[in-house]
């Protein structure tokens, strides 16, 4: 997946995204650091389709895209299965097909049971893993993620960074994953492109010295502060530009 | 709806209906207000009672128009609103017009409608109609408009045609503010009834009108007391299917009231 | 010096007031027309007097208010008195402008219909406040089964215009020259003609107003009978001015209606003891119709219901 020289400008004048270039192999765990409203949404949403660039190019390579955004956003009048197979009902794939790939999903990320449930009855972490379930039953090659657990406590949201981990193991499937936060990054992904503030720009497109087997234990390693300290450095940098 | 649950709806504004009836009682008997004006309570129930096969039949024909105009404002008023809500010219074009169903007083309308149809229950309906359709356009058309932006990405992402966004994300999303409009129109409906019955002399509207020359305030009065029943009446069903419809959406048991 | 300007203000405006009585209010039933030309035409400062006539509409609920006590005068029907008094409202009628009764049936001349017995026998529709006695009194004597009885339009004739089975009630001083000056061809016929006929457009008050005021009433139907007197003889400068406060009748339906209306305001009666006239016979007729007619269930006395004029 190749982002070329893409730029974004809104028709109020605002440049979220300048000139920027990213090259992506297939497989990668791909982590995209930068400060708040610094464009890293906007060039997520020129990845997944839902925007254009207005200068430049995106190119994915087929094999359909997964999106999780910020909030699980699901929808409340369905239960947690029919919310998690509607990927396939908009392609129309008929109902057991549906229903046997939606289970397998909510099978990956641990709810199997809760299939019957509604999301007002479900907790923000478990709302997150539903919406998780729903961007893999397409059975996609890219992964998309929005700063998707930021908005949850921190007990839950390194059981779902492990989760993700574990599924971006077990599936090979290229992830793109937005975050603010050094520490998130730093613990997830092979690879992590610093932004600068908005316009943005690469500040800096590191390979993590990292194992490829993660635990809690790595987020207290010296080594795992080293890699921390370069990404905020970069961070601080992009910030006074 | 158990027992307990209506028991503990019920009591509160029943027993303030006890209370105002009983003042009223000792008032009117007293003197303080004067009969001709404000009748007895007790009077207007015997009323209701000595007249009970008229008033339940006219009871009768306003229910059906009240019922038939609003089902017909529901039935437009969403059609409309989809149609509307589907692109920016076309609602800059024609929402004023919707409007006017709002500001047109409908007692001026009235007699118009008697003349296209007729001293008949098509009137009164139609009359329903106008009077309770445009809280049902501008309700669905706000809740069809107010969809969260990341879901309609999601729609997207997915490619969904529109007509599948429209059945499964937009209408079902618009839910809670329909059932918004149609409390609304509910009770307008019940109105606009009554006025195109005071034109065709049907039903509770034409019944009010006839005790009101003959100066018989009781029977005026009970009249008013199932005309607002009947608006009660509507509401009530409204609001059980709403609770039934969109029982999932929220933490169950800790919702409160209507 | 400065504070006393104001003071003296407050005092030359409280002795101006003063000096001008508060306004005692004549409220009539129906918008300003030749049926209450004699209220307007009416000198009441001669009589020092200071009336406000304040004009009506359809369902102006005179008796209510002349029984709430707010208002002194209000234009009444005859046939709502003994009913008030029965409810105990206790309306005095004190002047009659209307010898005959001058409430009708209105419709299309193409109908040929030569009776209100005719109209009773052949199918069409009917629009009349259906709470009032005359509606009684026509459903007894010639009975509703072949019409549709619907309201009363109140001098709305769009649909008599476009409907040849419809037929309205009216005021024969005023729809029908309506009609006329529209283009439209159509009959009338007077209730009072098949054998109902209360007293109309009724200058009236209630006993204990009656009691508190009896030097101003006297003054008051004195005016009024001056300005009837008056109105009568020369109508053409009080319609001026009724047109200008009812600007839906034009200026000719104004004098056609004054000239109109004249046979049934006076009569060999009026001529004798004075326009506004009422005797006890009739009064004892009207009582003994609505006792009929379960309009009324108890016995009202006729002389209570009007206080004779002082010839």
């Amino acid at each position: 997946m190749i982002v070329h020289d893409a730029s974004r400008q809104f028709d109020n004048g605002l440049l979220a995204v300048d000139g920027l270039s990213i090259s992506i192999p297939a497989g990668q765990f791909l982590a995209l650091l930068g400060p708040s409203g610094c464009g890293k949404s906007t060039l997520l949403r020129m990845i997944a389709g839902l925007d254009r660039p207005t200068r430049g190019r995106v190119d994915v390579s087929a094999g359909g895209v997964g999106y999780v955004f910020q909030d699980a956003h699901l929808l409340p009048w369905r239960n947690v299965i029919d919310n998690v197979a509607l990927p396939l009902e908009l392609a129309r794939l008929p109902a057991n097909q549906r229903d046997d790939r939606a289970a397998e999903a909510l099978n990956l990320v641990g709810l199997s049971e809760f299939g019957a449930m509604y999301p007002a009855q479900l907790s923000g972490g478990m709302r997150m893993r539903v919406s998780l379930a729903r961007a893999l039953v397409g059975r996609p090659n890219l992964l998309l993620l929005d700063e998707p657990f930021a908005a949850l406590d921190e007990i839950t949201r390194q059981q779902l960074d492990d989760l993700l981990r574990g599924l971006w193991q077990r599936t090979g499937m290229t992830i793109l994953f937005v975050t603010h936060s050094i520490q998130e990054a730093a613990y997830l992904a092979d690879r992590v492109i610093v932004l600068s503030r908005r316009p943005a720009r690469v500040m800096l497109d590191h390979v993590m010295a990292m194992p490829s087997s993660r635990d809690a234990a790595l987020r207290t390693s010296a080594a795992f502060a080293a890699e921390a300290r370069l990404l905020f450095q970069a961070l601080e940098r992009g910030e006074r530009l | 709806m158990n027992v307990r649950r209506l028991a503990y709806l019920a009591w509160p504004p029943l027993t303030v209906f006890a209370g105002v009836f009983a003042m009223l009682e000792v008032a009117v008997r007293a003197g303080w207000i004067a009969s001709f004006l404000v009748p007895r309570p007790s009077d207007a129930i015997k009323s209701l009672g000595a007249n009970f096969a008229e008033i339940a039949g006219a009871f009768m024909a306003t229910a059906s128009a009240a019922l038939r105009g609003f089902g017909l404002s529901v039935a437009v008023g969403v059609v409309v609103a989809v149609a509307l809500s589907s692109g920016g010219l076309v609602r800059r074009a024609f929402y004023p017009y919707a409007v006017f169903f709002q500001t047109v007083p409908i007692i001026a309308v009235a007699p118009l409608l008697v003349i296209w149809f007729g001293f008949d229950q098509g009137a009164v309906i139609a009359s329903a109609f106008v009077a309770s359709v445009f809280p049902v356009i501008a309700n669905t058309l706000s809740g069809l408009m107010s969809v969260d932006a990341p879901l309609v990405d999601l729609f997207r992402l997915y490619r969904a045609r529109p007509l599948a966004a429209l059945v499964k994300l937009r209408l079902p999303f618009a839910l809670p503010q329909i059932f918004t409009g149609l409390r609304v129109a509910a009770g307008l409906s019940v109105i606009g009834a009554i006025v195109g019955e005071f034109i065709t002399g049907s039903g509770l509207g034409g019944l009010i009108q006839v005790a009101r020359q003959q100066r018989k305030i009781d029977k005026v009065f009970a009249t008013l007391l199932v005309t607002s029943l009947l608006g009660v009446a509507m509401f009530a069903m409204i609001n059980a299917v709403a609770r039934l419809t969109l029982r999932h959406w929220h933490a169950s048991e800790r919702t409160e009231g209507a | 010096m400065i504070r006393i300007f104001p003071l003296l203000l407050c005092l030359i405006v409280f002795v101006g007031c003063s000096k001008e009585e508060a306004p005692v209010t004549l409220q009539l039933n129906w918008k300003p027309e030749p049926q209450f030309g004699g209220f307007y035409a009416a000198d009441y400062a001669k009589h020092g007097l200071n009336v406000d006539v304040r004009p009506g509409g359809a369902g102006t609920p005179t008796i209510e208010l002349l029984g709430a006590g707010k208002v002194p005068y209000a234009v009444v029907s005859a046939d709502e008195i003994p009913k008030a008094r029965e409810q105990g409202i206790k309306v005095v009628a004190l002047f009659a402008v209307y010898q005959k009764h001058p409430q009708g049936v209105i419709t299309q001349s193409k109908r040929g219909l030569k009776s209100l017995e005719d109209l009773f026998k052949t199918p069409g529709t009917l629009a009349m406040e259906s709470g009032l006695p005359y509606s009684d009194f026509l459903k007894n004597k010639y009975g509703f089964d072949k019409l549709k009885i619907v309201p009363s339009p109140f001098g709305d004739l769009s649909v008599l215009r476009t409907d040849d089975t419809y037929a309205m009630q009216c005021f024969v001083t005023s729809e029908p020259l309506a009609a006329k000056k529209d283009g439209l061809d159509v009959t009338t016929f007077l209730i009072a003609d098949s054998g109902y006929n209360p007293y109309a457009t009724v200058l009236a008050t209630t006993e204990e107003y009656l009691r508190a005021n009896n030097e101003q009433v006297r003054l008051m139907v004195e005016a009024v009978a001056g300005g009837w007197r008056k109105y009568l003889e020369d109508p053409a400068a009080t319609n001026t001015l009724m047109h200008g406060l009812n600007p839906t009748m034009d200026t000719a339906t104004f004098a056609d209606s004054a000239a109109a209306q004249k046979p049934l305001i006076e009569n060999d009666e009026t001529k004798q003891n004075g326009i506004g006239v009422m005797t006890i016979e009739r009064w004892q007729t009207l009582i003994d119709q609505l006792k009929t007619l379960k309009v009324i269930t108890t016995d009202i006395m006729a002389a209570d219901c009007f206080k004779p004029l002082v010839p």
